[in-house]
């Protein structure tokens, strides 16, 4: 049995994410190769995420290497030889100077390293300072400034860019994402178009040229960029769709179990393994599982009814098999859809499981009420509705959520509304929450009304409410939320299809600036010149068409990307496109990282 | 023949041919060499000279103070300064690597000059037992030394650019008598330990001398006393010369491997090896050329004083009036012009004469070489590497040219690549610059660090010429040049001098502009250092030296400008440390990012700078947030309130985190909370203590209500209802799923009869259908206004018929659709559905 691997598969990315995940296995490789003999390899456990989507675990024991996750906790090992791998985070040298400590204390002598990923910052090194462990450690970098996840997935592995950004004001993540695609470029070429949409993005795009200035990408032996086009883009810009419960196959997947690093982690019995009853298992998903490949994009009333047909096809092809005198190819054909066999079983169990959570009332009436205030026409209903989600005290992310909608599509709420349910969620939650209503307040995103909402201007002139959506056989791109077009891809699908310049009075109306810069090296300017080359029509050498990227900084949905494949598959589509973002996101962990309790 | 008179200046050591071109006519005047001290550099280094105070010497029209001279290999002065150092006679003198001169005097102080006589700070010392003792003789490697004392100690310095001295082992010297004979040092390179190894011919024997090890190696083994060793290059091999005049080669574990009688029982001045394959010795007047594994020799008479300098390749020889180069003849050279040779090198080097003279014999020759063209070819390219004449150098690459011309599979670039080559060796032998590299030197110098060599001596045109011929980075050199042109013009105004370094810092992209600017400041030029960071592209590199140059506001907008935050970490923790708070405060509240990063940093490591920071910029609110945050901080640790009643101290931070938001009008909403919290905390506390439960504390004002009514508390619940003005909606569904909780049935259908419920029954159909009561929800449902509603509340409890009717009474055809749905199993269900439906639709209603 073929088992899918959580590495995905990248022989069929567009882009050589190949070399780039080679080239990080290298580098960690080294740094284990650097320290001689047995290490405790002590991760950072977000980290440890990223990394089984790098190298196998198997890998790092041929290494010598014992693994540990970092904590609080002291660390409990005979080893001598200690390597933190650490994400540059306060918190964390914390911890590894509360270990420090007590080894200490407990008269152990160690040898300390500290990788810092993707660089060491000074802001990290003055805490080891002030804990007083600085001249202990051997300090390194392990530069891994991003993570494919996919073929045509690249995540960069930042957790709260949006919060963080808006709440703090801290920037850190931007330069971060301008040096991942930086890095990027120096394998695939300067990209010379650059399309941005809100603050993050246009000084992303900024900090991005002044790289460009700072260490040239190197173009000589480069030869035509294979990304034409990067199109940057805010979450910011759009917190609409992120908020609305995503309806595709893998979308409902993440919303009710959560995918992580591209695995889901289910109980055994539910994947149809026999053994360890009750038992929590792990289930890859991505594209090298082909059955998965093709129905994870799907609104999930129509994945129920192609597993249905597949197993029908299966069970004739078998009564077939039983009665009539077969070829053996015919035999062989068989059994290599045999082969397919469990994965098949997996998939219609793992269907079976989330048809007993969609087809719950409550989850209908949340579509329902999503449905009517991205309708923005019934303020009193959806008001009332999620005043009695609080007096029922339903669990608080689940009513944030639906509030923030409320209140980016209504551009705020009138202040006795604002006050009103603010002083209810203290009420029915606690009154530690009021730092989580303040970053909400301070992010944009449950505010008081200032000024009339555009939303009805936005919507109806990128058309985000389709009605009479077929999802079955789909023609647009509202498939993926059932009757509702992600504003994001919108915007990106004009962006890749003539720029921003047709459509900047709507652009105007949504958060933030927007640029748009042409960038060549020199090489290709002169071939320009020289009438070699006319820019436009770029093809990549071996006729794969050519690529772009879209940034999404703040988190992108599984429901988002489907819409951007469908895009990417329609007729008249000139380009590939391939997505990279701050971090895969749901309306549930995107609503959680403003949560901050004071106690 | 012309063949003929290149053989002829050739002398045969047994089965080898050795020659001693000049290489140079030595440019200086009146320097002789015995009455100096010499140094003298491998790889065609500089000669450093000076008088030697050992000797008597006989003063002409000079000054009584010594100078110390150094010249290039052609006798070429670079510099001249006069010496005046204290701590006795000058015991050694010797070049490192990086073409340093080191001086080691009696004392055992080390100074040390650079090419161009400056004497470089700080000076060094062996150290206080040498000083006591004296030095009285120094032996060199690459870049180290051992010195001997007068008592016999050994001290040494492993490495120039680290100096640092420290004692050998003890040889347990105690009289002067005693004393070595003769010393050498094999290159710690070469030792498997890494240590240095240093030989000593002490009585009949030699004496081994590690680190820390001493190992005596006796008499009859050896048949010493030894008067004079010399250890080749690799450590290898031993050359002694004994007191009887016999010469000794050895291998290191002392076994002889021959011997040669020399005329002298007299120890030679110097002695050395040439290449690994003889030893040349020097008396007065006579240098003697000895091979391994014969007792032949070819032996040089001069006229005047010799040094002898050992190359890897052989030796170089330097009179008061030349530069010899002493090496065996190399094969291709020998192959070509031994006299009588008919080797196809030998045939195409003639070819091209005959050709030249339009003599057809130039193809008769040709085809006598035949298949073995390449290898002659080879040859003629080899020997031209080999050769410093450039016109025999000419010669011998048009030989090879020509016969390229007839052989097709022969590598093209290889002449290509030896003209390359040997242009840059001309170019650096030429008198001027003086270095004359043989082609074997420069292959193992390489060519960067004849680069470095020439940048070293200032010769900064050459060595950018010669990086552009062999493509190599030009950016040291560029950049070496801007440090020694800041160096060298303090005369020069500032932007005059700007304008000069940009012109040519402009022709190396991505050079540092960073690195010229650190130099500027180091040589004093703040001014200058400032502009000329200002044109560095990398802000990781110009933020730092900024600061470094004490611009601290303008590191700070370069790094807020690039984007990096760390870089922004940088500035600010400096500043910070620099200047006092309150001044501090105003920098950074003026710069927004700085600002919020210093916050996000003091949030967590520095609370209550932090506080002081909101304070003194009038930002109360955060301030308030701080306390309110503190307050749970508080809560959590026990310990912190041990003594006191448990949540006066919280509840005092949270009244006056109420009153900080009170100061301004925006916060109106946060003020009444944190009041309203410091009063529930009150009142849980009340709870509490009545209750003698520990659960109230902490949990949310609705939680307090539904645990009041859990435990049956009543008029507890209502005082909370009212004193947080909890609305009658709130209460009923508190109430309503309290009391379902604990199932108290009757108290729940009491409380639907109170009063008209403001939401509704929807709460308590909910509250009973969640608990799994269908009889108690069946109470409730028919209450329920509105039919949609009804009809749900209805199908959830799993009976359709009422379902259906109250379906078709709120006339929803989606709603009749979705109760299909879930009726699906049951066929009657679903039929009934199904004809609503159709009945519906008729009705025109979708």
């Amino acid at each position: 049995m073929a088992k899918v691997s959580q590495i995905p598969n990248l022989d069929n990315s567009p882009l050589n994410l190949r070399s780039l995940r080679e080239q990080s296995q290298r580098e960690l490789v080294n740094i284990l190769k650097n320290v001689r003999g047995k290490k405790c390899l002590v991760i950072d456990p977000k980290l440890s995420g990223s990394l089984s989507l790098i190298i196998q675990t198997s890998v790092l024991m041929e290494y010598g290497v014992e693994l540990r996750h970092l904590s609080a906790d002291p660390l409990e090992t005979d080893i001598s030889k200690i390597v933190y791998l650490v994400r540059s985070q306060f918190e964390l040298m914390k911890f590894i100077s509360s270990q420090v400590h007590n080894d200490i204390s407990k008269g152990l002598q160690r040898e300390y390293h500290v990788y810092f990923v993707p660089r060491r910052e000074v802001v990290c090194e003055k805490v080891l300072e002030e804990e007083k462990v600085h001249h202990l450690m051997t300090i390194g970098e392990y530069p891994l400034y991003m993570v494919p996840f996919d073929e045509d997935v690249i995540s960069f592995e930042l957790d709260c860019v949006n919060k963080e950004f808006q709440v703090d004001g801290d920037t850190s993540s931007l330069w971060h994402i301008a040096k991942a695609i930086h890095k990027l470029e120096s394998f695939s070429g300067l990209i010379p178009n650059v399309r941005a949409k809100g603050r993050c993005s246009v000084r992303v795009a900024d900090i991005l040229t002044r790289m460009q200035t700072e260490e040239p990408v190197n173009s000589h032996d480069m030869g035509i960029p294979e990304i034409n086009t990067v199109i940057l883009l805010d979450r910011e810009v759009d917190m609409v769709t992120p908020m609305c419960s995503q309806l595709t196959y893998e979308g409902l997947i993440d919303e009710f179990f959560h995918i992580n690093n591209g695995s889901v982690e289910l109980d055994a019995s539910i994947l149809g393994a026999q053994q360890q009853e009750g038992k929590k298992m792990k289930h890859p998903l991505n594209s090298s599982d082909k059955l998965f490949k093709e129905t994870r994009d799907l609104n999930f009333e129509v994945v129920v009814q192609v597993l249905r047909q597949k197993a029908t096809s299966m069970k004739e092809d078998y009564a077939e098999m039983t009665s009539t005198n077969q070829s053996v190819s015919e035999l062989k054909d068989f059994v290599k859809k045999l082969n397919s066999l469990p994965e098949m079983t997996r998939h219609i169990n793992l269907a079976q499981h989330l048809t007993t959570f969609t087809s719950k009332q409550s989850f209908l009436a949340r579509l329902n009420m999503e449905h009517t205030i991205v309708e923005a026409e019934s303020y009193d209903i959806c008001f009332e509705h999620i005043e009695e989600l609080i007096h029922k005290q339903e669990p608080l992310i689940s009513v944030l959520r639906l509030l923030i909608l409320f209140s980016v599509t209504n551009s705020g709420l009138p202040k006795k509304h604002f006050d009103y349910l603010r002083r209810e969620l203290l009420h029915s939650y606690g009154f530690e929450h009021i730092a989580t209503l303040n970053n909400l307040e301070k992010a944009g995103l449950l505010r008081k009304q200032e000024s009339k909402s555009n939303w009805l201007t936005i919507k109806r002139a990128l058309q985000l409410v389709v009605e009479d959506t077929d999802t079955a056989n789909p023609n647009d791109i509202s498939y993926v939320f059932s009757g509702y077009a992600p504003l994001s891809i919108r915007l990106v699908h004009h962006a890749i299809r003539s720029g921003w310049r047709p459509m900047e009075e709507i652009l105007r109306l949504l958060p933030g600036p927007h640029s748009e810069t042409k960038r060549s090296a020199l090489k290709i300017a002169l071939l320009c010149y020289f009438g070699n080359l006319c820019l436009p029509c770029f093809r990549v050498a071996d006729g794969r068409r050519s690529l772009v990227l879209v940034v999404f900084i703040g988190g992108v949905t599984f429901a988002e990307i489907a819409a951007l494949r469908f895009l990417s598959a329609q007729e008249g589509m000139a380009y590939d496109v391939m997505v990279a973002t701050t971090k895969m996101i749901s309306g549930n962990s995107l609503t959680e990282s403003y949560v901050e309790k004071l106690g | 023949m012309a063949n003929v008179s290149v053989a002829a200046e050739w002398q045969l050591l047994i089965n080898r041919y050795y020659r001693k071109p000049e290489i140079y006519q030595m440019r200086w005047k009146h320097i002789d060499l015995s009455r100096n001290k010499i140094a003298c550099a491998p790889f065609g280094g500089p000669i450093a000279v000076i008088r030697d105070d050992s000797k008597i010497v006989q003063l002409y029209s000079e000054s009584a103070l010594r100078k110390l001279r150094i010249f290039n290999s052609a006798g070429v002065l670079l510099s001249e300064t006069v010496w005046k150092h204290p701590g006795g006679r000058l015991i050694g003198m010797s070049w490192t690597e990086d073409q340093t001169l080191i001086c080691i005097v009696q004392d055992g102080t080390i100074y040390r000059y650079n090419i161009h006589g400056e004497c470089l700070d700080p000076n060094y010392s062996m150290g206080k037992e040498c000083f006591e003792q004296n030095v009285i003789e120094c032996v060199f490697w690459a870049n180290g030394v051992v010195c001997l004392t007068e008592a016999g100690k050994l001290f040494c310095v492993m490495d120039f650019k680290e100096i640092k001295s420290f004692k050998l082992g003890d040889v347990g010297i105690e009289a002067e008598e005693e004393l070595p004979h003769c010393m050498a040092v094999i290159d710690p390179q070469y030792i498997a330990s890494g240590n240095v190894r240093v030989l000593l011919g002490i009585g009949e024997g030699i004496v081994i001398v590690d680190e820390d090890e001493v190992t005596h190696i006796e008499g009859e083994k050896v048949q010493g006393p030894v008067q004079k060793i010399s250890v080749t290059r690799d450590g290898n091999w031993l050359a002694c010369f004994m007191h009887d005049g016999r010469l000794v080669v050895m291998n290191m574990n002392f076994e002889a491997l021959f011997q040669y009688q020399c005329e002298s029982a007299l120890p030679p001045e110097q002695m050395v090896w040439c290449a690994m394959d003889s030893v040349l010795l020097y008396w007065d007047d006579m240098l003697l050329l000895v091979g391994p594994s014969s007792e032949d020799s070819v032996r040089y008479i001069y006229d005047e004083p010799v040094f002898l300098i050992a190359e890897c390749d052989g030796v170089r020889i330097l009179s008061n009036t030349s530069m010899e180069f002493l090496q065996m003849v190399p094969d291709s050279t020998v192959s070509i012009f031994k006299i009588g040779s008919t080797s196809p090198a030998s045939l195409l080097f003639d070819a091209l004469d005959h050709f030249d003279r339009r003599s057809a014999k130039a193809d008769e020759n040709l085809r006598l070489i035949k298949s073995a063209l390449p290898e002659a070819v080879e040859a003629c390219i080899d020997a031209a590497g080999h050769e410093f004449d450039a016109s025999r150098q000419q010669t011998l690459l048009r030989a090879a040219s020509y016969g390229q011309a007839f052989s097709s599979n022969f590598e093209r670039e290889r002449i290509q690549e030896m003209s390359k080559t040997l242009r840059v060796l001309n170019a650096v032998r030429n008198p001027e610059i003086g270095i004359p590299l043989s082609i074997q030197q420069y292959k193992t110098l390489t060519a960067p660090v004849l680069i470095a060599r020439l940048i070293n001596a200032h010769q900064h045109l050459l060595s950018l010429r010669i990086s552009e011929y062999l493509g190599m980075n030009q950016e040291v050199v560029i950049m070496h040049w801007a440090c020694a042109k800041i160096t060298a013009s303090s005369a020069f105004q500032d932007a005059a001098l700007l304008e000069i370094l940009l012109d040519k810092l402009r022709l190396c992209k991505g050079i540092s502009y960073a690195a010229v600017a650190a130099h500027a400041d180091k040589s004093g030029r703040r001014k200058l250092a400032a502009m000329l960071v200002e044109h560095e592209p990398r802000s990781s590199k110009q933020v730092p030296l900024l600061l470094s140059i004490g611009e601290e506001d303008t590191a700070l907008m370069k790094a807020i400008e690039s984007g990096d935050t760390d870089l922004v970490y940088l500035v600010l923790f400096h500043i910070w440390q620099k200047r006092p708070a309150l001044e501090f405060f105003g920098t950074i509240q003026a710069r927004p990012l700085a600002r919020d990063m210093f916050i996000t940093y003091a949030r967590c490591y520095k609370h209550e700078f932090l506080k002081d920071f909101f304070l003194s910029t009038g930002q109360l609110q955060e301030v308030a947030f701080l306390l309110w945050k503190e307050s749970w901080e508080r809560g959590r640790n026990p310990m912190a309130s041990k003594g006191s009643p448990l949540h006066g101290p919280r509840i005092k931070l949270i009244e006056k985190s109420h009153n900080l938001f009170a100061e301004t009008k925006e916060n109106t909403f946060e003020s009444k909370a944190a009041e309203e919290h410091a009063k529930l905390l009150r009142i849980q506390h009340e709870l509490e203590v009545a209750t003698k439960q520990a659960i109230f504390v902490d949990s949310s004002i609705s939680d307090t209500i539904r645990t009041c009514i859990v435990l049956g508390n009543d008029k507890f619940a209502s005082k909370v209802k009212t004193e947080f003005k909890v609305s009658e909606k709130r209460w009923y569904w508190l109430k309503v799923f309290a009391l379902a909780t604990v199932r108290n049935w009757d108290a729940l259908e009491k409380f639907s009869r109170e009063k008209r419920p403001p939401v509704g029954y929807r709460p308590f159909v909910e509250a009973c259908i969640e608990a799994d009561e269908k009889g108690e929800a069946l109470k409730y449902i028919p209450k329920l206004a509105d039919p949609g509603e009804r009809a749900e509340a209805y199908a959830r409890v799993g009976m359709a018929k009422e379902a259906a009717d109250a379906a078709s009474q709120a006339k929803d055809g989606e709603l009749l659709g979705r109760l299909r749905m879930s009726f699906a199993q049951n066929t009657a269900a679903s039929s009934l559905f199904d004809t609503l439906r159709d009945r519906l639709s008729f009705q025109g209603v979708p």
